[in-house]
């Protein structure tokens, strides 16, 4: 078998084993790796409870992961968000995949808690549990730094520890699995880290088609302007969209009351630049290295981060922004909902934070003690908490992202059929709502968008399942990633049997969550974005959503999925119907 | 979505590249729409039943040339290799399906390979492309799968020569088509500097529009820049150059802002050649003929195949260079600026001409036609020797 190993490592924490076992070789074919054979592995799983032992927490590499495929040294972690109760996968890059794939394991599903904390390190000969009792209590960094040596590592700090529900996952190279809370899973179990090394590449079915499939790629690549262009991805890293997205007036500010922000120029791809004098990094196997990190080597922060600690809470010292995601990656928890949260506690009590309380919030955020105690449970639940659940902007408790849904129609119809939650990563309609990619489209109509959306969605599944990196269809499509895999395995994928794969895996999700009670309910934007407008300027008015408009375009996704009018499975039998 | 059928169609039509009442351009919402004479309406309904794209064009060019490709196509060939850049590049190859082939099972086979490439050229019928997100990119991809059949139908010509009685209709048809030179007196183009903002915009919008209807330009290749102090006003990426009314992004020259994120994909090569020359305007249009005669070389002796990038020699066809390069940032603008500042024009091999304008756009516009009308000309002239 060409692409995988077939190996899946079970570890249970409880009973402090593991052992090796085989992944069937049509669940392979059928859902790939990555998310999709994630989503496969929870059949058993999705109602159980995030804390619960039995939870699993799973690993996944693709089939493309340590071929030297473009953007692919990636892997999927997933889990139960105890902050959304979805399914949840993060995309993750940095070497630690690689290194799993080199040990000779696919996946890595952990169940089970420890009796006191543990660090699982994992070899080609397997896996053993080594006690972690003085790395609990450490920050992200500290650990890493103490395990440095054993090979790739990804860690929790103390917000996973103390099961704060926007807890990460971090990887020894700066990337994580930033939302959703899949660190505080990994902390109900008490395992502090995983380290992995390994050492030997898989063999490619066909090199010579693989070599053509890659330089059709890169060629895509160096053609796309917003990464390889000179203020694209790779020079600039994603703070440069800070500037772009302030002029299309679509910068969420002062928890989305506003769509501008003045001072966003204060942490611009620019300004970083003239700051910190940054150099480039990236992942394992990526031509891009949109990373950016500086000369004492600490990584800089994305756009979205950027702009939620900035703009989001009417902050625009740089220094105080950088010193706050700083905070959040030593503490393991992610900026994005983290600074949302903040910025809903602001609206609440009449006043936003200002530069010296954002560190010792954070603190006494994941230590649940004083201010920062009620923030300890995310936008939603605070709201809530608070008498006022319309000043969370959250889909499914998944506090949204720096892109104002008021300025791309398509956003905001992603946002909630995003089965984890106000997330823009499932459908991506900023590639061409905002960036043209593939094509342009108009971003304030509808028209359209429900159908693209499902498209999308469709493909990123797949794309989620290979693993590779987003960024890379906003150069290269599914047709020469499909190429790249059949030349790996030797099955002849083509881009329209990845997009039924990728249609299965979103459906079986949708299905989770539908049988977790979830519907059109859910569904559905603050309604501050259908009242209240945007700020306008630069030629731009940013009017409400056209509530009627959205409705009609949600009700048509829904039919294109072959569900009711509640967004719910006409069939109920739908997991029985699936052929693998 | 019937207001964007109804426009891309009426582009297909008004580009003159289809023949009347055989262009059908569909839409698969969440119910199916189509424009177009039922023939080929019903033949695209069957193929977007079996992909998951949004939109679909099928319609047979206004030239057959289409078919004489297949003609003069070995019989084991399956895909049609054109060398031009934007072929290369974006579509990598052209499935081709004849006749025989397409006579049963008809919308399976053509599915098949849509799935896996952006157009497909079918004998009989055309060229039959996807738009995976828009009705736009359908029509995109017609118009980048007929430049690049056009290119290479006419490489051929020259290169393998006339095989048929009907390439011999087509050289007639084709010279009595671009027997007249391109002339811009209907263009309107000011010969004065834009100074306000507002000029500025409406000057890059005119002139886009003009490139479009001179045809020296296809679909939404192509940009137009306007250098004004510290900044570069630039047509986006993927913009239509006869749409460009907010699709323009202005640049800092010290790239103190990154608005120009979305700027053509050859933002770097305008960059540079302002840097070299000095001048107020660039066009970069991909003119036909002088991309075929760009590809055409005989230099005794030499070696290299991947010419494209790596030939090493500054050729000329008449007064202007031809160098190698990729698009944005495969090299391209370290190649053309050196060399663009004496004729004020420079020719990519197989993409196209830059043109500058030292004062105003107007003299872009004469140079980038002039290179055409040159090219033409010469075209032809080697088309009559080959034949002797």
């Amino acid at each position: 078998m060409f692409g995988w190993h077939g190996r899946l490592l079970q570890v249970d924490l409880s009973a402090g084993r593991a052992r090796t076992e085989s992944l069937p070789e049509e669940w392979l074919h059928h859902y790939l790796g990555g998310r999709g054979i994630a989503v496969r592995l929870f059949r058993d799983f999705f109602q159980t409870e995030p804390y619960s032992p039995e939870m699993p927490l799973i690993f996944a590499t693709g089939p493309l992961c340590a071929t030297a495929a473009p953007t692919a040294e990636r892997m999927a972690v997933v889990s139960r968000s105890p902050l959304t109760r979805t399914l949840y996968d993060c995309s993750v890059g940095g070497r630690f995949a690689q290194q799993l794939k080199c040990a000779g394991f696919d996946v890595v599903q952990i169940v089970g808690r420890a009796a006191v904390p543990m660090v699982l390190a994992i070899t080609p000969s397997g896996a053993e549990l080594l006690p972690a009792d003085s790395l609990w209590g450490s920050t992200v960094p500290t650990t890493i730094a103490a395990l440095n040596g054993r090979g790739s590592v990804v860690a929790i700090g103390p917000a996973g520890e103390h099961l704060v529900p926007f807890a990460t996952i971090i990887t020894d190279d700066g990337n994580a699995a930033d939302r959703g809370g899949l660190g505080a899973v990994m902390g109900s179990k008490r395992l502090k880290a995983v380290v992995v090394s390994g050492a030997k590449l898989p063999e490619i079915a066909d090199p010579a088609r693989f070599e053509r499939a890659h330089n059709d790629i890169l060629r895509l690549f160096r053609a796309a302007p917003v990464l390889f262009g000179e203020l694209g991805f790779g020079a600039y890293g994603t703070p440069t969209l800070v500037d772009l997205l302030a002029q299309r007036r679509m910068t969420p500010t002062e928890n989305f009351r506003k769509t501008f922000f003045a001072a966003a120029a204060n942490y611009s791809g620019p300004a970083l630049r003239a700051a910190y004098a940054p150099h480039k990094v990236g992942c394992c196997g990526c031509p891009l290295q949109c990373q950016k990190v500086t000369a004492d080597g600490a990584y800089l922060p994305g756009y979205e981060a950027l702009s939620h600690f900035g703009a989001l809470n009417n902050i625009g010292d740089l220094a105080a922004i950088i010193t706050a995601i700083r905070t959040c990656h030593e503490l393991g928890l992610d900026p994005v909902s983290a600074a949302a949260t903040l910025a809903t506690w602001g609206e609440v009590r009449g006043a936003f934070v200002t530069e010296a309380e954002l560190v010792p919030l954070l603190r006494d955020l994941v230590w649940r003690r004083g201010a920062g105690e009620p923030l300890c449970v995310g936008s939603r639940q605070l709201a809530l908490a608070a008498g006022k659940p319309e000043v969370s902007m959250s889909v499914k408790g998944l506090e949204l992202p720096a892109y104002d849904p008021r300025g791309a129609y398509g956003m905001a119809l992603a946002y909630c059929t995003n089965n984890h939650g106000g997330c823009h990563l499932g459908a991506y309609p900023l590639a061409h709502e905002i960036l043209r990619k593939p094509a342009p489209t108009d971003r304030f109509s509808f028209a359209g968008k429900a159908r693209m959306i499902k498209i999308a969605e469709d493909i990123n599944a797949a794309v989620d399942s290979l693993v590779a990196c987003k960024f890379a269809f906003l150069g290269a499509g599914i047709e020469e990633y499909a190429e790249l895999l059949a030349a790996v395995t030797g099955v002849d994928f083509t881009p329209e049997r990845l997009k039924e794969i990728g249609e299965c895996i979103y459906l079986t999700e949708r299905w989770y969550n539908d049988v977790n009670g979830f519907s059109v309910i859910d569904d559905c934007l603050p309604e501050r974005f259908f009242r209240e407008a945007g700020s306008r300027g630069d030629g731009i008015e940013v009017p409400p959503l056209d509530r009627a408009r959205f409705d009609e375009e949600l009700q048509k996704y829904y039919r294109m999925r072959g569900l009711d009018a509640h967004g719910r499975f006409v069939d109920r039998n739908f997991l029985v119907s699936l052929t693998c | 979505m019937l207001s964007q059928l109804d426009k891309y169609l009426g582009k297909l039509h008004r580009d003159a590249l289809v023949k009347p009442q055989r262009a059908a351009l569909l839409v698969k919402d969440d119910t199916l729409l189509a424009q177009g004479p039922a023939d080929l309406s019903s033949l695209g309904a069957a193929i977007l039943e079996r992909i998951n794209v949004l939109a679909l064009a099928i319609a047979e060019p206004l030239l057959p040339l289409t078919d004489l490709l297949i003609r003069r196509a070995a019989p084991d060939c399956r895909t049609l290799v054109p060398s031009d850049t934007e072929t290369r590049t974006f579509l990598h190859d052209i499935p081709l399906v004849r006749k025989a082939e397409f006579a049963t099972g008809a919308s399976a086979l053509l599915a098949d390979l849509l799935a896996s490439r952006k157009g497909i050229i079918v004998e009989g019928v055309g060229i039959v492309t996807t738009g995976a997100m828009t009705p736009e990119m359908a029509y995109i991809n017609w118009s980048s799968v007929w430049h690049a059949v056009f290119v290479k139908y006419l490489s051929d010509l020259l290169t393998t020569g006339i095989r048929s009685p009907d390439d011999e209709l087509m050289v007639a048809a084709l010279r009595e088509q671009y027997r007249r030179p391109i002339t811009t007196v209907d263009c309107c183009v000011r010969a004065t500097p834009p100074v306000e903002r507002s000029d500025i915009y409406a000057q890059i919008e005119r002139i886009g529009r003009c490139t479009v209807d001179l045809q020296l330009v296809d679909s939404a290749f192509g940009n137009i820049s306007w250098r004004d102090g510290g900044m570069i006003y630039i047509s986006q990426t993927g913009a239509s150059l006869d749409e460009l009314a907010g699709c323009i992004d202005p640049v800092p020259s010290d790239n103190s802002s990154t608005v120009g994120l979305t700027a053509s994909s050859e933002l770097l090569a305008h960059r540079r050649i302002y840097e070299a020359t000095g001048a107020r305007a660039i066009l970069h249009g991909h003119p036909k003929f002088a991309v075929v005669l760009s590809m055409l070389c005989a230099e005794p002796g030499c070696e290299n195949i991947d010419c494209w990038k790596d030939c090493p020699r500054i050729r000329f066809l008449a007064t202007t260079p031809i160098v190698p390069g990729e698009i944005g940032a495969g090299g391209l603008a370290d190649k053309v600026a050196p060399v663009i500042g004496a004729a004020g024009t420079a020719l990519v091999y197989g993409h196209g001409v830059f043109a500058i304008g030292r004062e105003h756009f107007g003299e872009a516009l004469e140079r980038l036609v002039a290179v055409e009308n040159w090219c033409r000309q010469e075209y032809f002239r080697r088309l009559v020797v080959r034949m002797t």
